[in-house]
């Protein structure tokens, strides 16, 4: 799936990388690549949901990033 | 003998309205008032108020805590005569909400004669000597204190799933149990994340160690469980072996502060396994503010338990609703660390000890684990039992519409006490209930909505009267007429507590809503809609239906069941929305229920016969 949105940091435990998406839905990023560890960061994401994955951060459906684009 | 059947049929009415009434369900006392003055408004123009509060009725409003003054939430002493004053004065457009200050209530049930009520209170306090001690309002808000009066926690052991546990100097004097590393597939489950050591630490920080900060149930023993990486995430299948790990080995509490994911007949055959072998398992509800907790909160046998703010709100981030059964300190540390959970753990970059304020249900969670291993320890080891200790404690919250409180807010002097009394009687109607609802967790019952008991007696108390009536008055009962009495007065009351994961659950308030409950029935406000709350309703129905031999007697019904619904509130708790409680709305209410109640006579024509 595709998402595009803002990349975010949010405060829960030492802190979880995560897309606020232009639909309104929060994703958490899966092991982001460190080009995309960037608050603000306009981005376009390609990637999978990880049903199978639980978190501590709890803030939305896991993203699993596959390729990006920096818009 | 036409007026005798109107009587029946108003007692009739008002049986179902007085069952109904939320104020019965989770009726409180408090001796406090809470105003939360608007932001936009300004702290000069606050101030002004807060001063005008305290000249006009005698009064000192103070900050609720330091935590307060962003908010600008004030509270003041008084009674409900205070409560609709301030609701009727001036100062009420300055504010979001003004409302009673955490309603608490030992349910009667659990007061049963055993021990005077005195000895719920928390009794006396033992400080303990760890100099962060004073910042853990979380502690303080749960009454830890009294609780430790009677149990550390001795003799349970706590599984904690998370990042593993590190052994932190504030950790050093805590017992441990061998636990695994399911994640490096290795015995030593040591932390590389801090987020598992901050968990721990909750439920049994080394405490009257003289150094950093305390924990719940410190004389417990930690069995880490290492299931998710660095990164913080791992898979369902390492936690639900390391679920079956823990109930294998002799954990009797589980504490998971992660979720997400999809529903996983793996993970929830290891819960329902450990469950059987008697663990309490205990999940956070999750952090992305949305109407239902997530997995694993939502699986049946597990605690699911939401975050509260310093002040006892709900924290933004929480999530609600179905799925969540207590309320617990979480932290919001939007505004500083102060109001975060402090606990000892590590920095993950350097791998040195820190004293870190962390937020969310998953700071939640381990508040419910550490009480629950306190109750444990004070004798009551079946989970189920052990979830009834704990919900019946907690500290109810009164018209918790969206259930984002669950049962209560957590506490856990109550909730030893409560278990040193040893007479839990898990009843058998709510575990029959409660069962139902987690056939699948797809659907989930929020057994607080409603006062289920005394309304099941009601509708059979009531089917007696009508049986009662209709033996006196030769008319045949029909279904219209029982249509228009259960509309009017009490909705299906019944469908108000019932959720559908992941479906908003303002159709089944609205079908679980009486008539005069429609217009607040959508924003979940236990206030009165006054335009629903009227005559108007009634009016409308009678016009339309009234040429109609069958359904006149629905309008008639439901016209009876509004009067009595609008007498009722009008008895116990006259609050309508816009205009608010008192007089007013006092007067009000009676006004339209007499109307309803001359309606359905001038309906009733002499010549008429209910058919």
């Amino acid at each position: 799936m595709t998402v595009t949105g803002v990349i975010q940091h949010k405060g829960f435990g030492t802190g979880t990388w995560a897309l606020d998406a232009e639909d309104g839905k929060s994703y958490e990023l899966h092991k982001p690549p460190s080009e995309l560890q960037k608050k603000g960061l306009k981005v376009e994401i390609d990637g999978e949901i990880r049903d199978d994955v639980m978190t501590i951060a709890m803030i939305g459906p896991v993203l699993e990033v596959k390729t990006f684009k920096v818009l | 003998m036409r007026k005798f059947l109107i009587i029946g049929l108003f007692l009739l009415g008002l049986g179902w309205a007085v069952s109904n009434f939320s104020g019965l369900a989770a009726k409180g006392t408090y001796d406090s008032i809470v105003l939360d003055f608007r932001e936009d408004r300004g702290t000069a123009e606050i101030e002004n108020q807060v001063n005008a509060i305290a000249a006009q009725f005698n009064v000192r409003p103070q900050l609720n805590s330091r935590f307060s003054e962003a908010d600008h939430l004030y509270v003041v002493k008084g009674d409900r005569q205070l409560l609709n004053a301030l609701k009727r004065s001036n100062i009420s457009k300055y504010t979001e909400y003004i409302e009673p200050d955490y309603i608490y209530s030992i349910p009667e049930a659990s007061l049963s004669g055993v021990v005077d009520a005195s000895s719920a209170q928390p009794s006396g306090g033992q400080a303990p000597n760890d100099p962060l001690y004073s910042k853990q309002w979380n502690l303080h808000n749960i009454s830890i204190e009294s609780g430790w009066a009677e149990t550390k926690g001795s003799g349970v052991t706590v599984a904690v799933i998370d990042t593993g546990i590190s052994q932190v100097p504030d950790l050093k004097e805590t017992k441990f149990v061998a636990g695994y590393d399911f994640v490096g597939e290795q015995e030593d489950a040591k932390d590389d994340n801090g987020h598992g050591t901050h968990v721990a630490g909750t439920i049994a920080q080394s405490t009257n160690n003289g150094i950093g900060v305390a924990g719940i149930a410190y004389e417990a023993s930690l069995m880490p469980l290492k299931v998710l990486s660095a990164s913080g995430g791992g898979t369902v299948a390492d936690i639900a072996e390391a679920i079956r790990f823990a109930a294998d080995h002799n954990a009797t509490v589980i504490n998971m502060s992660l979720g997400g994911g999809g529903e996983s007949s793996a993970m929830q055959e290891a819960i329902a396994y450990a469950h059987k072998k008697g663990v309490v398992v205990i999940a956070a509800a999750g952090n992305s503010g949305q109407n239902a907790a997530n997995y694993p909160a939502r699986y049946p046998h597990v605690i699911g338990v939401a975050a509260l703010g310093a002040s006892g709100e709900k924290t933004p981030y929480s999530n609600f609703g179905a799925g969540v059964d207590i309320s617990a300190p979480g932290g919001d540390t939007s505004n500083g660390e102060a109001g975060g959970i402090l606990q000892n753990t590590l920095n993950p970059q350097t791998g040195e000890s820190i004293f870190a304020a962390f937020q969310g249900t998953s700071m939640a969670a381990p508040h419910v684990a550490g009480v629950a291993a306190l109750v444990q320890s004070a004798g009551v080891k079946d989970p189920d039992e052990v979830e009834t200790v704990l919900t019946e404690s907690a500290r109810k919250v009164q018209d918790d519409t969206l259930n984002q409180f669950g049962s209560g807010k957590l506490d856990a002097a109550a909730a030893v006490n409560l278990a040193l009394r040893g007479k839990i009687t898990f009843n058998d109607f709510f575990r029959w209930l409660r069962d139902n609802g987690y056939l699948n967790p797809r659907f989930w019952i929020d057994g607080g909505a409603v006062a289920l008991l005394p309304k099941l007696a009601m509708v059979l108390g009531s089917y007696l009267l009508a049986w009662f009536l209709r033996s006196y008055f030769p008319f045949t009962w029909s279904w219209s007429l029982a249509t228009g009495l259960i509309s009017g007065s009490s909705g299906f009351f019944f469908l108000k507590g019932l959720y559908l994961f992941d479906v908003p659950q303002y159709p089944f308030r609205l079908l679980g809503s009486s008539l005069p409950e429609l217009g607040s029935a959508v924003q979940g406000s236990s206030a009165l809609n006054p335009i629903s709350a009227s005559v108007l309703i009634p009016g409308l129905l009678l016009a339309l239906l009234l040429g109609h031999q069958q359904w006149k007697w629905f309008a008639i019904g439901s016209s009876i069941g509004v009067s009595v619904c609008l007498a009722t509130s009008a008895a116990i708790d006259p609050t309508l929305m816009w205009i608010g409680g008192g007089a007013i709305a006092r007067i009000y209410l009676i006004v339209n229920a007499l109307l309803c109640f001359g309606l359905a006579r001038l309906a009733m024509k002499p010549e008429d016969k209910i058919v």
